[in-house]
């Protein structure tokens, strides 16, 4: 799926304007994760490739009362557990605006673009996608579980080898932070999953999940 | 024919107009002119225009000092007959109906006033004065009653109830002229009288001939109830913070952890259809599930909150001492009830009875 225009703008436009009148000032939330990285690649029927292995990530948010502007970077190196498949490092980025709708929502859009690299080829995606993401409190806002789902608004994947698009991409996360007492630094465990239809061919998906653990500072 | 006539009519209004007030007219033109008979030096007959104006058919029409002064003319007037017997008399009568009435010094002579003073010390008489009307408040204010007495007398003022009835015994003892008894409102017993007919009285407290007779008045009491403040109301129960955790919050805790734990374990089902699915997420699933637990069991239901029991005991505290304040306040405002008192006239009486 390619991303149309028409669509983005008035989004982007929309979340600036309302940066623009929020009145508080603007915070700073840093953080960084360390993740255990899982790829499964089927790109036939019965042709499955799966890969493993670490990755760090980072992510730069500015909060701006109910609203924030984020970017994200992992980066990770794949080493293969079956299949046919060639080790490959993973490259994410993603920006995201968001907006919290309640005080326990919060919907936020961007771009994510992901690549597989190989000493040959890189497979590059490029997705917009829509996220909506609830936070539930266990101990006050010390201790918060959360869960986060997201699907693409469009889409674009470039296989070098072969002759796939971009299907259906959607994933989840679930999650639990905590935040000490007094203290401007927090702890995420994290659970995430990403999937992806690919068409075009015989059919096909690919599946990257990811356990991380992350260090933040600030709100 | 224009004089007969004239005349006539003159008679007719003579005639209708002199029945008005003709008893006090006479009461007093009588001892107006005994009065003149008296300074012109005739004895005889102002002795018979003043006998005549305190006869008992003319009793009434004069006030006490009219009597008093035509009884003391009267004895004076005896004196000077030579009739010192009916001079103590009238005098002694004087003395009963005023023991505080003295002689004018000015108009009678010194055997006059010396004769009247010896009368007034044989002659054992007590009178009592009250305001028509009092309002009292209970313990605060006094009513006040003045005892009169014509020499040196023993008495003993009490107030009854009507039917006999002991209420307060104000005064006990001797007056040599006249004494001042103040009540506060409060009977024996330390509560104000209610309301009801009492007995004011003055009596004697040695019996025999030359005892003073008994004086009584009956006081019409009506208390009339104090205004009392409300009672503050009690603390209500959104005010009064929670003493004890409610089932809510750790429920809440718990849910979130498991939802969020059933989250990342079926994520792989939902998502993508079953594909992938690392074992990974169970334990990530675990870990939200346990903090859910924790969550639950450190928010758990019914656990005291000391900090709010503290907070509820101050305000239940300060309840009772303006619940406390305002009892007392009312206790004093109903010990200082209104009394309002209406004095019947002053009458004398036997010393079991009214005379």
């Amino acid at each position: 799926m390619r991303p149309s225009a028409p669509t983005v703008l008035p989004i982007w436009m929309l979340g600036l304007a309302l940066v623009a009148q929020a009145q508080d000032r603007p915070t700073l939330a840093f953080r960084g994760d360390a993740a255990a990285v899982w790829l499964r690649q089927e790109t036939a029927p019965g042709v499955v490739q799966q890969l493993r292995g670490p990755a760090l990530g980072a992510e730069a948010r500015v909060n701006y009362g109910p609203f924030a502007l984020g970017a994200s970077l992992l980066e990770g190196n794949l080493d293969v557990l079956g299949g046919l498949a060639s080790k490959r490092d993973v490259v994410e980025g993603r920006v995201l605006i968001a907006a919290r709708a309640l005080p326990w929502l919060e919907v936020s859009v961007g771009p994510l673009l992901r690549a597989y690299v190989t000493d040959s080829t890189t497979e590059r995606w490029v997705v917009w996608q829509g996220r909506a993401r609830a936070d539930a409190p266990i101990l006050t806002t010390s201790l918060t579980s959360y869960v986060e789902v997201w699907r693409a608004l469009s889409s674009r994947v470039t296989f070098p080898s072969a002759p796939l698009s971009a299907g259906r991409v959607q994933g989840g996360e679930a999650g639990l932070m905590y935040r000490p007492p007094r203290r401007p630094i927090w702890l995420r465990l994290a659970y995430r999953l990403d999937n992806a239809l690919l068409g075009g061919g015989p059919g096909g998906s690919e599946t990257l999940e990811a356990v991380s653990l992350s260090v933040g500072i600030g709100r | 024919m224009r004089f007969p006539r004239a005349l006539l009519i003159l008679t007719l209004a003579l005639a209708v107009a002199r029945p008005r007030d003709a008893v006090a007219q006479t009461a007093r033109d009588l001892v107006t002119q005994g009065v003149r008979a008296y300074r012109a030096l005739e004895y005889d007959a102002a002795v018979a225009l003043l006998k005549r104006s305190v006869a008992d058919r003319a009793i009434g029409t004069l006030s006490t000092a009219e009597r008093a002064q035509a009884l003391t003319y009267l004895g004076a007037t005896e004196l000077f007959r030579g009739r010192r017997d009916s001079a103590a008399l009238a005098f002694a009568d004087v003395v009963q109906l005023d023991p505080r009435y003295r002689p004018d010094e000015l108009v009678f002579p010194p055997q006059v006033t010396n004769l009247f003073q010896e009368v007034r010390q044989a002659t054992k008489t007590v009178s009592l004065a009250v305001p028509p009307v009092t309002e009292v408040r209970a313990r605060l204010d006094r009513f006040t009653a003045r005892v009169f007495t014509s020499s040196l007398a023993d008495v003993a003022v009490t107030l009854a109830r009507d039917d006999g009835t002991p209420v307060r015994e104000l005064y006990t003892g001797p007056v040599a002229d006249s004494l001042t008894v103040t009540w506060d409102g409060f009977s024996a017993g330390g509560t104000p009288v209610a309301t009801g007919r009492y007995v004011l009285r003055v009596a004697p407290r040695t019996a025999g001939a030359v005892a003073p007779p008994v004086r009584q008045v009956t006081l019409d009491i009506e208390q009339q109830a104090a205004d009392t403040l409300p009672w503050p109301p009690a603390p209500p129960a959104p005010a009064l913070l929670p003493e004890r955790t409610p089932a809510g919050p750790a429920v809440r805790s718990l849910a979130a952890g498991v939802a969020a734990a059933a989250a990342a374990i079926v994520l792989p089902s939902v998502m993508a259809r079953g594909a992938g699915g690392s074992d990974a997420r169970f334990a990530v699933g675990a870990a939200i599930g346990v903090a859910g637990v924790v969550g639950f069991i450190a928010q758990r239901p019914g656990r005291p909150l000391a900090a709010n029991v503290q907070a509820n005991t101050l305000q239940r505290d300060a309840w009772m001492r303006r619940l406390d304040a305002v009892k007392g306040e009312n206790a004093t405002r109903r010990a200082t009830a209104r009394l309002v008192i209406r004095a019947d006239p002053i009458v004398t009486a036997d010393r079991g009875g009214t005379r």
